[in-house]
């Protein structure tokens, strides 16, 4: 991947049960230092996702690094950052306070 | 456990994407894009600047399919392919 130009990946999900989950995911960088210049530009994280039973799809990210990592010298030792996702099951009834909302 | 030297150690904040979330491709309408997509991948020792082209063209497919909002593609850093494309047709 090349610093300022925009890359595709691909992850890919499965439910293994006979039962529709509902998931959330979040992201994790490695190195922590190098999350600062990773830049999604579209994903499929931090919005809840369905998956019916025995599904499987592809998870796609969209994402660039900021050129500006090739200008750090903290930076200039990483050649791999590694992105990984977790994949929580959204409980039912697990609602957000809203204000007003009774 | 911490020592003296994670004094000051920012926690790892998650960022939401520029353009928000994909939608599930439920019915694997751009399993065929994403499949080209990683042959080239795998052909080129997995070079992400040698696959640009059908990184686009899987986009492309998403937002065909209202998989994903429709943004130009020079946007999407993908204004030298679009440019290539237009010197190659000139009738067009």
């Amino acid at each position: 991947v090349v610093p300022g130009e925009t890359a595709l990946a691909f992850y890919k999900a499965k439910n293994p049960t006979d039962k529709p989950i509902t998931g959330i995911s979040t992201y994790n960088v490695i190195p922590f230092e190098a999350g600062q210049y990773f830049n999604k530009i579209q994903c499929f994280c931090f919005e809840e996702q369905r998956l019916n039973p025995q599904e499987e799809v592809d998870m796609p990210v969209f994402f660039y690094i900021d050129p500006e990592f090739a200008e750090d010298p903290k930076m200039a030792k990483v050649d791999l950052i590694t992105l990984s996702y977790t994949f929580f099951e959204a409980k039912e009834g697990q609602k957000l306070p809203l204000p007003g909302y009774q | 456990m911490s020592t003296a030297m994670n004094f000051g150690t920012k926690s790892f904040k998650p960022r939401p994407p520029d353009k928000g979330a994909f939608p599930l491709d439920h019915f694997g309408e751009c399993s065929a894009f994403r499949e080209r997509f990683m042959e080239c991948l795998r052909d080129s020792g997995y070079e992400s600047s040698a696959c640009r082209q059908r990184a686009m063209a899987y986009l492309e497919c998403r937002m065909d399919r209202q998989l994903m909002a429709n943004e130009p593609l020079e946007k999407l850093g993908f204004k030298d392919l679009i440019d290539e494309k237009s010197e190659a047709k000139p009738e067009k």
